[in-house]
């Protein structure tokens, strides 16, 4: 019996992290859910997952960066792949965010609405890729 | 804070003391606060410091004429209503009074009646344009409010659905039959649709007002039509049309925001897959002469019945109407017809039904950047 790989989705919206959860699912994953910053940060320490991906813009935009420093800063998630997810108008208002330049390594930038056959190829991508 | 509980305040500028004298007593009986002034400078100061709603100003003094005050004065306080006094009321002064800046003139003599009813009209004037200025920007606020309302608060339900048709889609395969994964399929491509209507709308409600993020520089055209006659080959493939192009070698050089660009032409050489049939040819053509190059678009399709010509540039218009086998936003000619008015060019379009349509799109040659920069000759 081969062990399922863990994936952590963070992210506030209920709807998509059940929607993203039945697509990993499907693709073979054991899937974890957090739907706030501090949720997921916690449930990084307690089940040390395969990868993770968090939500660019939760409560406060910004919100998903701190979860990443914070799990960056923990001895499991310095290599551990971190996918990072934006519905963010590249358009509207927060188009002039840059990340500072010592901004902590992110794997992939996903936008929102993710493609399953996408995510399930770059997952795979990534996690073989070790 | 506001200034409506207080008196409104009138400045009288004029070197004859009776005249100022005559003008306070009339105006304070109205119930006006009144300020006068001898001289020009004395004025201008006053009305610096104290912002009156309204000024009189005298065209004949000593040192300064009415005629600079009323310029000064005009540019300095944008809301001033200024009336030029005239002893001799030729109309030329006063046209330029008018032109300088001033509301309307009153001729020497006037008498009580004639001051107060022009300062009643003068300062309800006044109240108006206060009131449309803050009405527009309110406009404007709002305008802008409901963009990011739209795209924040319209766009994320959007993505959901689509993130749960996309989960659905992954798992139908083995669950479901053949009829639902269609059905699943079809609200996919309603939903995308949808989103790229909300995108579509956005971007032109950005150019309206100004918010579109478009990086300006300079840029060759060809490099341009290019990498959009790239981008649009695989779909002519797939719908055996054929795409050729005929670019002049010497075009020049144009200012303009190279991804709006792009939307442009892959836009256009979209709709022209979309009418024309399999076989078909598309035929992009760039020439230039001194002070404009223009990209032609024709393709081999139905073309467009004349009566619908004008209306293909205006928002939600579809030729086939609601019929329409092609999914479209119904405004990506509209956007088009934006992106080239920001450029300062034009696209227009001609057609022949049963025999094709061209489109053509005009851009100013820019003949060197720094002169552009610089700022232009008019």
């Amino acid at each position: 019996m081969t062990i399922k790989k863990k994936i952590l989705l963070i992210d506030d919206d209920k709807d998509f992290l059940f929607a993203t959860k039945l697509i990993l699912e499907k693709g073979g994953y054991e899937v974890f859910m957090a739907e706030d910053g501090k949720t997921g940060v916690d449930m990084w320490k307690s089940i040390n997952p395969d990868l993770a991906i968090i939500d660019m813009m939760m409560e406060t935009w910004g919100e998903g960066f701190s979860v990443l420093n914070k799990i960056r800063a923990t001895d499991t998630g310095k290599e551990t792949p971190l996918f990072m997810l934006s519905a963010v108008d590249l358009q509207g208002p927060y188009n002039s965010f840059e990340p500072p330049p010592e901004f902590p390594k992110v794997n992939k930038v996903l936008h929102k609405p993710i493609k399953a056959d996408d995510l399930l190829r770059m997952i795979a991508q990534e996690l073989s890729g070790k | 804070m506001s200034n409506t509980p207080e008196k409104p305040l009138i400045l009288v500028i004029d070197d004859e003391e009776a005249l100022r004298d005559g003008c306070r007593q009339v105006l304070e009986k109205c119930g006006y606060a009144v300020l006068t002034a001898e001289q020009g400078d004395e004025g201008i100061k006053l009305a610096r410091e104290r912002m009156p709603a309204m000024a009189f100003v005298d065209l004949k003094m000593p040192h300064m004429s009415g005629m600079e005050i009323i310029e000064i004065l005009a540019r300095d306080l944008p809301d001033i209503v200024l009336v030029m006094i005239t002893g001799f009321a030729s109309i030329v002064s006063a046209v330029e009074a008018i032109q300088k800046g001033a509301y309307d003139y009153l001729p020497k003599p006037f008498n009580p009646d004639q001051l107060r009813a022009l300062t009643k009209r003068g300062l309800d004037h006044r109240n108006l344009k206060i009131e449309t200025k803050k009405l527009k920007e309110e406009k404007e606020q709002m305008t802008k409010n409901f963009i990011t309302f739209v795209s924040h608060e319209m766009r994320s339900p959007l993505v959901v659905i689509r993130q749960y048709i996309e989960a659905l889609k992954e798992i139908a395969g083995d669950r479901f039959d053949k009829d639902v994964r269609e059905i699943i399929e079809r609200c996919r491509k309603r939903i995308q649709n949808l989103e790229e209507m909300v995108e579509h709308w956005l971007d032109i409600s950005r150019i309206e007002n100004g918010t579109l993020a478009q990086q300006k520089a300079s840029l060759s055209l060809a490099s341009i039509i290019s990498r959009s006659v790239e981008e649009m080959t695989p779909l002519c493939k797939k719908k055996g049309i054929s795409l050729e192009t005929s670019i002049s070698k010497k075009l020049p050089q144009i200012t303009g925001d190279a991804e709006s660009l792009v939307r442009v032409f892959t836009n256009v050489i979209g709709n022209a897959t979309k009418y024309t049939p399999n076989g078909g040819k598309i035929t992009v053509k760039a020439q230039n002469d001194e002070y404009y190059i223009t990209v032609s678009i024709a393709d081999t399709g139905r073309g467009i019945p004349s009566d619908k010509l004008l209306l293909i540039f205006e928002p939600f218009f579809r030729c086939g109407g609601k019929n329409d086998k092609q999914s479209s936003s119904g405004l990506g000619l509209t956007f088009c017809k934006k992106i080239m008015e920001s450029h300062n060019g034009s696209i227009a379009v001609s057609s022949k039904e049963g025999e094709g349509t061209t489109f053509v799109l005009t851009f100013p040659a820019s003949i060197n950047t720094s002169k552009n920069n610089s700022g232009q000759v008019c």
